[in-house]
């Protein structure tokens, strides 16, 4: 099959079955029926994705087929060259680099949700697997997009799915909640990208994002305020954490790997518009640099499993996204691939553990590692990768980023990331040992490891997880200059604050007896160690000073940042309700008003003139 | 000049209509009791026919001395009138014959006779017949509101008069203030037919003639401050005709300021241009802000509905033949989302006046294709892509930007969010709320027609809007260059 024949295949092959399954209830209530067809269709995208991907690296610029959609004539004359607007394929590396992420990780999602949602009554695990379907019908849409417009299209259409799979447990008032608050909050942010859309093809005549435009500045902020909202940056993040209330394989597909990750690929995609507006790129470095140091902190206090990987997926989107600011195209999308792995297997080995434990707690998972060793093996793994440990994938386009900060001279936001670098191990470290080395909790006693549809994609991701960073020459060769690895300065400083926040960590939560292990380490320091004053010292540093901030910044966010958010809701809603007792329901009224009215406008008319 | 048989050329589809209500009229007469349900078929037909006859039958072209101009702008009026006019047709056969069995006859003329009213409208281009065909319109439309007045079974129900009453109340010092408005505007100008009145000099009188029309006309469209019927006579009327009612009141009211604002005053518009702001401001801000609190499926609507007029407001703001005619893609696009959500209301609630949202809790359970009929329906009202609505607020956004009303979109971008708010509100009682009972929901077979057709047009234009853009451009287009 030609690519395009591929590329048109894994985008409405789900759509397909998304649509049989809607309007065929006899097959969605079939039990796993729905399942295996979507896992089938997923499996078909997956290798279709894969045929491109080898295509694409010996082609880059595979293809560009697009076919008119709206002609000039009803689009109105417009100040620019004749145009029409157009809907298509755009094939090219990084198009089919992020194809081939979306539909890997929706495959394993689909074969992990097999077993996760077994339990389920068959309608909704046939609900569930449309949606799933669906949101990979509307992703690939927008990753093959060739212009801003049909992006756009698929990116409302993921928004839609994001909130029909977030109010999955419908049952649940919380999640019904937290569905309509994500909705409305990326809706929000959507409006700069509806906007922006508007200033470019008004002035330009397109909606293409080549060629030179004279209002780059506008049109690229209102583009970003929009990513601010899907990338959940700063302070538009609050409905990320929220949006964990759907089922956790959706969080690993939606809200960790591929939806969430749709504002940076737009930037990606619009490099060469944001190219053209210096300023935009710096408020970007210093947004995404205060993201991703904010939400690690707040990740260190968070006692909720999926709360951690959560911030945790805010922070390191704000690195794509600083990364982005600085110009660098190459590192942020080498980021976004191999996050997509390791956080998408962090998710879901997340999703074993609590579906052993039934709890999101850690504190409730204590020593699971003895119990579960391939899930908890998989949770490691993804865990050394997000915190950038050498030879892991997260290592190298961290480091990556790392130095095209620095060499742009951001130093602000470099200064952040490198603290986050050191927080991001520091808290996944937590996780690490207390909910799979720290003291076996009650609830963990029946826990055992889970069956092969929830460790077979674990297996999968963890390929990737460990090796896409040694292929960073050919993957940023496909969608950038080819960058070449090698050791820095910048880079081993990250590795070392790495290490430190681990091990860190380890005393804090690993050792046997708390800082037992600390003592051998400052043997001088022996009789004063023997006395506790080190470890104490050690936590009291965390306690206090640490937790303190951390659960300050954390209170900060719940309250003022989505109070904030959530109180703009409530006044519009409270202005709606004082509004009311003006209908008064008396016609008699209604006369008066519209005499006064009358009146009222010609004064005012009178007036103005 | 006297008129002559050709006269009446540009005017036949008009003709056919008023034929085919007389014809009506005498079939009913002759209908005995109980089969009187032939009549809505018969009504159908008519629509249908005339609506096909709207594609062969030429009817460009001035009559009556330049009274009355046909050309694309009042075609794509017409067919919008006459797709409106089918759709609630449709959608009214069952709940006709079984509330209103013996005055079924009644229902489609007063049906036709608005339809009439709507279809002449548009291609007028003298104030007097402007609004008689106005008020031909109208009339008939307070009546239909009164229309569940006793026979329901359960008694009288105090609503339905009142809806009605309230309607022509209302309406009837509207009318006054339109007729005391141009009366001045013919004394300052010493003209009738629009054209001449533009060439009038501005004086004091003069704009306050033009401001009283306005006003007048605002009413009608239900735009803030003169919106104050809209959620009592929503909720009192019997659904099918609150659908119409929410949508032919609109485009006759569009076309009437169309006509009036870009050809009488198009000369003089400094002074009403603050007026036309405002009022835009004012139901984007009330309609929406209002719409909030309701738990009144229908008063919400109705209260959302004065937010739409707000941004169809904006195309005619804008003034130019490109906003005239997203404005006309907009009423389209409004139409069949409105029409679409009245009539699921229909099925759901049919014997009631009032429909709470919770009524619609589960929907999707009981009706899985009813459940997202309606959320497209919703989506595509709220402006959600892959719906019409999307396009159409686009578009709207896009006309404003060119006009240099930045600040316009702005607000009217931030006002769609809002809108969100309410919309999914009902799109969550659909979806995410348990169903109150497990009774299976029965649906009729014409409903069910209206309501995919009403499926259709929302998908099929939110996936290529291409034709009806390039029509409603079109038409505009022709309209302000005065070729009707």
């Amino acid at each position: 099959m030609s690519p395009i024949q591929l590329a048109l295949l894994a985008t409405f092959l789900p759509l397909g079955t998304a649509f049989s399954l809607i309007v065929l209830p006899g097959v969605r209530r079939a039990g796993k029926l729905p399942g295996y067809i979507s896992v089938v269709t997923a499996l078909v995208a997956l290798v279709s994705a894969l045929q491109l991907f080898a295509y694409g690296l010996e082609v880059h610029d595979i293809a560009r087929v697009t076919t008119q959609w709206l002609p000039h004539s009803v689009l109105g004359a417009s100040s620019a060259a004749p145009s029409t607007i157009e809907i298509g394929v755009l094939l090219d590396g990084l198009s089919v680099s992020m194809l081939v992420v979306v539909c890997l990780v929706a495959f394993c999602v689909q074969v992990f949700s097999l077993g996760y949602m077994a339990d389920e009554p068959p309608a909704d695990f046939g609900r569930y697997f449309t949606w799933q379907s669906l949101f990979l019908f509307a992703m690939n849409t927008l990753v093959i997009a060739p212009n801003l417009l049909q992006l756009f299209l698929g990116w409302e259409l993921v928004g839609l799915v994001s909130y029909l799979l977030i109010g999955y447990y419908w049952k649940k008032p919380s999640a019904a909640r937290a569905a309509l608050k994500a909705f409305w909050i990326t809706k929000l942010a959507d409006m700069g990208l509806v906007a922006g859309l508007i200033v470019l093809f008004v002035n330009t005549g397109s909606f293409n994002w080549t060629g030179t435009v004279a209002v780059a500045g506008p049109v690229t902020l209102l583009l970003f305020i929009a990513v601010m909202g899907k990338s959940a940056q700063f302070p538009l993040h609050v409905w990320l954490p929220d949006a964990m209330e759907g089922p956790t394989p959706v969080s690993a597909l939606l809200h960790a790997a591929t939806m969430v990750a749709a504002g940076v690929f737009l930037v990606a995609r619009a490099h060469p518009l944001f190219e053209q507006a210096p300023n935009t790129q710096n408020f970007m470095a210093y947004v995404g640099g205060f993201t991703a140091l904010f939400a690690s902190i707040v990740a260190v206090v968070q006692n909720d499993i999926k709360k951690v990987l959560a911030y945790s997926t805010c922070s390191q989107l704000g690195y794509m996204v600083c990364a982005l600011g600085a110009g660098s195209q190459v590192a942020g999308f080498f980021h976004l691939t191999t996050h997509a792995f390791f956080k998408a297997m962090l998710f879901l080995a997340a999703g074993g553990l609590i579906h052993a434990v039934h709890s999101n707690d850690i504190h409730h998972m204590g020593g699971l590692f003895r119990k579960m060793k391939l899930t908890s093996g998989a949770f490691i793994i993804g865990a050394l990768a997000l915190a950038g440990v050498p030879g892991f994938s997260g290592f190298f386009s961290k480091d990556l980023i790392l130095e095209e900060v620095w060499e742009r001279g951001l130093y602000l936001p470099f200064a952040a990331l490198l603290i986050a670098a050191f927080l991001t191990a520091f808290y996944m470290g937590r996780v690490v040992f207390i909910a799979l080395f720290g003291k076996p909790s009650e609830h963990a006693e029946h826990a055992h490891e889970s069956g092969f549809a929830m460790t077979f994609p674990l297996v999968v991701l963890a390929i990737p997880a460990l090796c896409a960073g040694y292929f960073g020459a050919e993957l940023s060769g496909m969608y950038g200059e080819a960058t070449h690895f090698h050791l820095s300065p910048v880079g081993m400083t990250a590795s070392a604050l790495g290490l430190c926040g681990i091990g860190l960590s380890y005393f804090m939560f690993g050792a046997p007896q708390g800082g037992a292990a600390l003592r051998t380490v400052f043997a001088p320091l022996g009789r004063l160690a023997a006395s506790g004053i080190v470890d104490k010292s050690f936590l009291f540093g965390y306690r206090t000073v640490l937790r303190g901030f951390a659960g300050g910044i954390g209170w900060f966010d719940r309250y003022i940042i989505d109070g904030l958010m959530n109180a703009i809701g409530y006044v519009t809603l409270e202005v709606g309700a004082r509004l009311r007792p003006l209908q008064t329901g008396k016609v008699q009224d209604y006369v008066y008003v519209m005499v006064v009215a009358t009146i009222a406008l010609g004064t005012f008319a009178a007036f103005l003139r | 000049m006297t008129p002559t048989l050709e006269d009446l050329r540009p005017l036949s589809l008009d003709l056919a209509l008023l034929l085919g209500a007389f014809a009506v009229l005498t079939v009913d007469l002759f209908l005995p009791h109980g089969r009187k349900r032939a009549l809505g078929w018969l009504t159908l037909a008519l629509l249908l026919g005339v609506f096909t006859a709207s594609f062969f039958v030429d009817v460009s072209g001035p009559a009556f001395a330049g009274t009355y101009l046909g050309g694309p702008w009042a075609l794509m009026w017409k067919r919008i009138a006459l797709c409106a006019g089918a759709l609630t047709t449709l959608a009214s056969l069952d709940h006709v014959d079984r509330h209103f069995p013996t005055r079924q006859g009644e229902f489609y003329l007063l049906l036709l006779f608005c339809l009439t009213g709507m279809t002449i409208l548009p291609g007028v281009r003298d104030i007097i017949p402007l609004i008689i065909s106005f008020e031909l319109m109208g009339i008939p439309l307070s009546v239909l509101a009164a229309y569940a007045k006793t026979e329901d079974k359960d008694g009288v129900h105090k609503h339905a008069p009142e809806a009605g009453l309230k309607l022509y109340l209302v309406s009837a010092v509207s009318t006054a203030i339109t007729l005391f408005g141009l009366s001045l505007v013919y004394g300052m100008s010493g003209a009738t037919k629009l054209d001449a009145i533009a060439h009038a000099q501005l004086s004091p009188l003069l704009s306050v003639g033009m401001l009283m029309t306005l006003a007048g006309l605002a009413f009608k469209i239900g735009a803030v401050p003169f919106h104050m019927w809209i959620p009592d006579t929503y909720q009192g009327a019997p659904t099918p005709v609150v659908a119409f009612l929410s949508v032919a009141p609109k485009a006759s009211g569009f076309a009437a300021l169309s006509a009036i604002l870009l050809i009488a005053f198009r000369a003089n518009q400094a002074p009403l241009a603050s007026v036309l702001v405002l009022s835009i401001v004012a139901s984007l801000l009330v309609g929406n802000l209002m719409a909030l609190p309701q738990n009144d499926v229908k008063r919400m609507l109705g209260y959302s509905g004065i937010a739409q007029v707000g941004y169809m407001l904006i195309g005619l703001y804008t003034g130019t033949s490109y906003g005239v005619g997203m404005l006309l893609f907009y009423l389209t696009g409004y139409l069949v989302s409105n029409l679409g959500v009245f009539f699921v209301l229909e099925v759901v609630a049919p014997r009631r006046f009032g429909v709470d949202v919770s009524e619609l809790d589960g929907l999707v359970r009981r009706a899985p294709w009813l459940g997202l009929a309606l959320l497209m329906f919703l989506l595509s009202l709220a402006g959600i892509p892959f719906a019409v609505g999307f396009w159409a607020k686009f578009f709207i956004f896009m006309a404003a930007y060119r006009a240099g009303q930045t600040w316009l979109v702005l607000f009217g971008a931030t006002m769609a969010i809002v809108s969100l708010f309410y919309y999914l509100r009902v799109a969550r009682a659909a979806f995410m709320q348990p169903p109150a009972t497990n009774e299976t929901l029965q649906i009729r077979p014409a409903l069910a027609a209206a309501i995919i057709v009403c499926l259709l047009g929302v998908v099929g234009m939110g996936l290529y809007p291409a034709p009806f853009l390039e029509r409603a451009a079109a038409a505009a287009q022709a309209f302000l260059e005065g070729q009707g």
